[in-house]
């Protein structure tokens, strides 16, 4: 068993290394890329604008400007608990920071003659102070490489527009879009009768300025981070090649804020929500799917079939729909809040419920949130009887004419005892398959309702981080989804060996 | 008169029978055709020590009958038409469900033919056992347990602590059907009912069960309904043999006296079907080249020593659904077209009911007899 458990995780690896990669590319293939969630609004924009620039420097800053698998592996990096390369700090937030990348050398070193490299020796403040001088260098660090991301896209404007002055066989050379790629241009002589040859040094030699700059500040930032400002994340393996740490699912770019975050603030919505519909779907189908099971074809049978299956059939955005409009409208029942979590000021409340001196009611946090999820769960949970039921129903009539219910029934053994501890015993295996099913579906949320409800739960998460391309939540989602969905395969197959003594992992 | 004559002329009745199937008629509820009548009008009896089989070809009857005895029949689509089965006395069919209870496993168990699907394949051999014993015996569970163990003893489990815990599909199927029997036998039931109990089984494992059931049969004094098809089996374990065909008796006797000298063509049918090592024979002949051929239709004199012959043997017809073309006698005008009618002392034969035989109605079969009877020379 243990042996078996253990060549299920090792096989999970591929696994999860297979689904978040073909999540990757799917999100690589979409109009726009990886990075359309960065693209800067707003139309049309002139090559030259500080729009380009902005939106090269953000994808440096995301390293989207790599080949995808390159920005895959990078992600993959991130996700696995062993790092390899210079360990990330941990600010007391529990932030983390990266050491400083390195920086590209400025194009066309054969045309324009780079300057000498700067070699930045630096000696850092230690004790007090230490935090505020690497937050100002880094600060500064990348201010620079901000800048010098601006000349090399402005460089590289520059050059296209130089190279539509010198016309064949150079001009062929350029993108479809019309930007050039410096690299291309390796045999292009400058020609100073070019009348854009005068604009093009001058990009070249600001250029150079500015990368002199961003270099010698990285530099500086680099020494001072090394000098370790903040504690050292995770766990050292060999020093500076290997260590262990927790995965990181990085920054939305939507929000600039962690991804971790936002899951920390949707998660618990869901899984409340799904808390409370999952046992109250269960405790009402498995029962009822029993006693259609017991009376099959009797009037509980045919009937609680037909109510559920009718409720199946009901869309949840029509059911959502309706609910709002006739449960919350106040014009018509007004029984329930029409959106969200909380009223407004619930923050105030106290947690429990109480009569205060003058005898008013106040309803408190927790009776409040309950209130606001009534019509959530109601919605999550009306579609759900009908095939938990009807699966049920079907194991426990497979199970019924088994011999060895008869060997019970002959046996003595009190009808009841047949139904509960012979038929549903051995109709379990295909609940649990259903069972395992749930926790994966906690995780991911519901769109539709949390979208009709307007509850700020993992469904909306991923609803708007698709809206907005936002490539680390999407990311962070399917992985944790994916994960959990193996690990729930694997109870299942645990709870197989438990349920039923025939299946063995030996 | 030999219908008349007491049956005790034969064979003194030494005892009671435990159980007496009178007349018990079974239907079914096909749906939208008319009801299905599994079991039309079937009388046995069951004797303590005593051995019944119950023998015919699938769907004749015989495990309708045999559940209908523990009410495992499911009312509906099932239905008792008209009979009793007194069980020591009481009507089980009257009984209510809470009665059933205590008398199912307790007084009359049962074995299956399928031992392969006939234990719970999610409970180990030892809880099975145990769940039997806990319902009809006043006892802890600890006691329950070496009850438990005792019982796998006496049917020739070895190991049977360690055993205990053990699954059904640990065991092979000849153990399985060990197990069922400790499991019938474990709260010592005065009536066993055996529904092919070696069907599923190979030969070699088929003796050994048979002769266990024998064993445990003659230490307990426990009366078997032993269900099947394999004349074989019947020939080496009877005592009493009743033919069964279309939910019908059609013949009830002592076993050699049956095996001697069958009398009603369906019988004679199926002892021609059974290949003999030592008659060559091109090919067999088959039960239905049997009840076609009118000639088979007039009874033999029942033979045996010392049987008086009843007079009315000539004018007797022996019943068959679909007799040959004028065989079939002029018939009583109400009722049934069948009777069971006593031809012998010790042998009925099912018959078409003429007004002759309606006017001199046989009593129903009850023979307490034992092959050791035959063989220590008291029949």
């Amino acid at each position: 068993m243990v042996n078996y458990l253990i060549r299920r995780l090792c096989l999970m690896v591929p696994t999860i290394l297979g689904i978040t990669f073909m999540v990757f590319m799917l999100l690589a293939l979409a109009p726009g890329g990886i990075g359309a969630g960065l693209s800067v609004a707003g139309g049309q924009m002139s090559d030259t604008s500080k729009a380009a620039q902005m939106q090269a420097y953000l994808e440096d800053r995301y390293g989207l400007n790599d080949p995808v698998v390159v920005q895959y592996a990078r992600w993959l990096g991130r996700i696995s608990p062993v790092k390899f390369g210079e360990r990330d700090l941990r600010m007391p937030t529990g932030d983390r920071i990266a050491a400083p990348r390195d920086i590209a050398e400025p194009p066309m070193g054969w045309a324009f003659a780079l300057p000498a490299k700067p070699e930045v020796v630096f000696t850092p403040t230690l004790g007090e102070g230490q935090v505020d001088e690497f937050k100002k260098l880094q600060r500064d660090a990348e201010g620079a490489r901000r800048s010098y991301i601006g000349a090399v896209r402005f460089f590289k404007d520059t050059l296209a527009d130089y190279v539509r002055e010198a016309g064949a066989p150079w001009i062929s050379k350029l993108e479809p879009k019309g930007g050039a790629e410096p690299d291309k241009f390796r045999d292009l002589a400058i020609q100073d009768s070019n009348p854009k040859a005068a604009a093009l040094k001058t990009a070249a030699a600001d250029m150079h300025l500015k990368w002199a700059k961003a270099e010698e500040t990285r530099q500086r930032a680099h020494i001072a981070f090394r000098a370790k400002p903040y504690p050292e994340s995770g766990i050292g393996i060999i020093p500076g090649l290997v260590s262990l740490d927790t995965p990181d699912l990085g920054v939305a770019f939507s929000k600039n804020r962690p991804v971790w975050d936002l899951i920390a603030a949707a998660l618990p919505v869901t899984l409340l929500i799904n808390a409370i519909a999952f046992p109250i779907s269960y405790l009402i189908a498995i029962p009822t799917g029993i006693l259609a099971s017991v009376r099959r074809g009797g009037w509980f049978d045919v009937g609680s079939g037909l109510a559920f299956l009718s409720l199946y059939s009901i869309p949840t955005v029509l059911a959502g729909v309706f609910a709002i409009g006739f449960l919350a409208n106040k014009q018509y029942l007004g029984l329930f809040p029409v959106s969200g979590l909380h009223a407004s000021g619930a923050e105030n409340y106290t947690f429990l419920p109480y009569f205060d001196a003058a005898g008013t009611w106040h309803e408190g946090w927790l009776l409040d949130t309950l209130w606001h999820i009534v019509l959530p769960i109601l919605c999550l949970v009306y579609t759900s009887f009908a095939v938990l039921s009807k699966q049920t129903r079907a194991a426990m009539l497979e199970n019924f004419n088994a011999d060895y219910v008869r060997t019970a029934k002959a046996k003595g053994v009190s009808r009841k005892d047949v139904v509960m501890q012979h038929v549903f015993r051995n109709s379990l295996l295909p609940l649990i398959t259903m069972f395992v099913g749930i926790f994966p579906a906690m995780l991911a949320g519901s769109v539709v309702i949390e979208r009709i409800f307007t509850v700020p739960g993992m469904g909306s998460l991923i609803l708007e981080a698709i809206d907005l391309r936002d490539r680390e939540i999407i990311l962070a989602n399917t992985f944790m989804i994916a994960c959990v969905n193996l690990l729930a395969l694997l109870l299942a197959d645990i709870l197989y060996a438990v349920a039923d003594p025939r299946v063995s992992y030996e | 008169m030999l219908s008349t004559a007491p049956n005790a002329a034969a064979s003194p009745a030494r005892t009671q029978p435990i159980l007496s199937v009178q007349d018990l008629a079974v239907s079914f509820d096909n749906g939208s055709g008319p009801r299905v009548q599994a079991v039309a009008g079937v009388s046995m009896t069951v004797h303590p020590n005593q051995t019944l089989a119950v023998v015919g070809e699938s769907g004749c009857g015989k495990s309708v009958t045999a559940m209908s005895t523990m009410q495992l029949i499911p009312r509906p689509p099932g239905r008792f038409d008209r009979g009793n089965i007194l069980f020591e006395g009481r009507n089980v069919l009257s009984l209510s469900e809470r009665e059933m209870l205590s008398i199912r496993g307790g007084k009359i168990a049962m074995i299956f033919q399928e031992p392969m699907t006939s234990l719970n394949p999610v409970y180990t051999i030892g809880d099975q056992i145990m769940e039997a014993i806990l319902l009809h015996q006043k006892v802890g569970a600890e006691q329950a347990w070496s009850i438990a163990i005792q019982a796998m003893k006496d049917v020739g489990i070895p190991k049977a602590e360690e055993r205990m815990k053990a699954y059904p599909h640990q065991f092979s199927g000849g153990m399985r059907q060990r197990v069922m029997i400790a499991m019938a036998l474990a709260c010592q039931p005065t009536l066993l009912l055996a529904d092919e109990p070696t069907t599923a089984l190979d030969v070699t494992i088929q003796a050994q069960i048979l002769e266990l059931l024998r064993e445990l049969q003659r230490s307990r004094g426990m009366g078997i309904m032993l269900i099947t098809h394999n004349l074989g089996v019947v020939a080496e374990n009877a005592d009493v043999v009743c033919v069964m065909y279309a939910g019908r008796v059609v013949e009830y006797a002592r076993v050699f006296e049956l095996f001697d000298n069958p009398l009603h063509p369906y019988t004679r049918g199926l002892f021609n079907s059974i290949p003999l090592l030592t008659a060559r024979k091109h090919r067999l002949t088959t039960v239905e080249e049997v009840v076609k051929d009118a000639q088979q239709f007039t009874l033999p004199p029942p033979g045996g020593g010392g049987l008086e012959v009843d007079a009315r043997l000539g004018t007797l017809v022996p019943w068959w659904p679909e007799p040959p073309a004028g065989v079939k006698p002029a018939l009583a005008q109400e009722g049934d077209e069948y009777a069971l009618v006593q031809v012998a002392p010790t042998r009925w034969v099912g018959c078409f009911k003429t007004a002759e035989v309606a006017a001199h109605p046989s009593p129903a079969p009850d023979l307490d007899y034992r092959r050791e009877d035959y063989q220590s020379g008291n029949a």
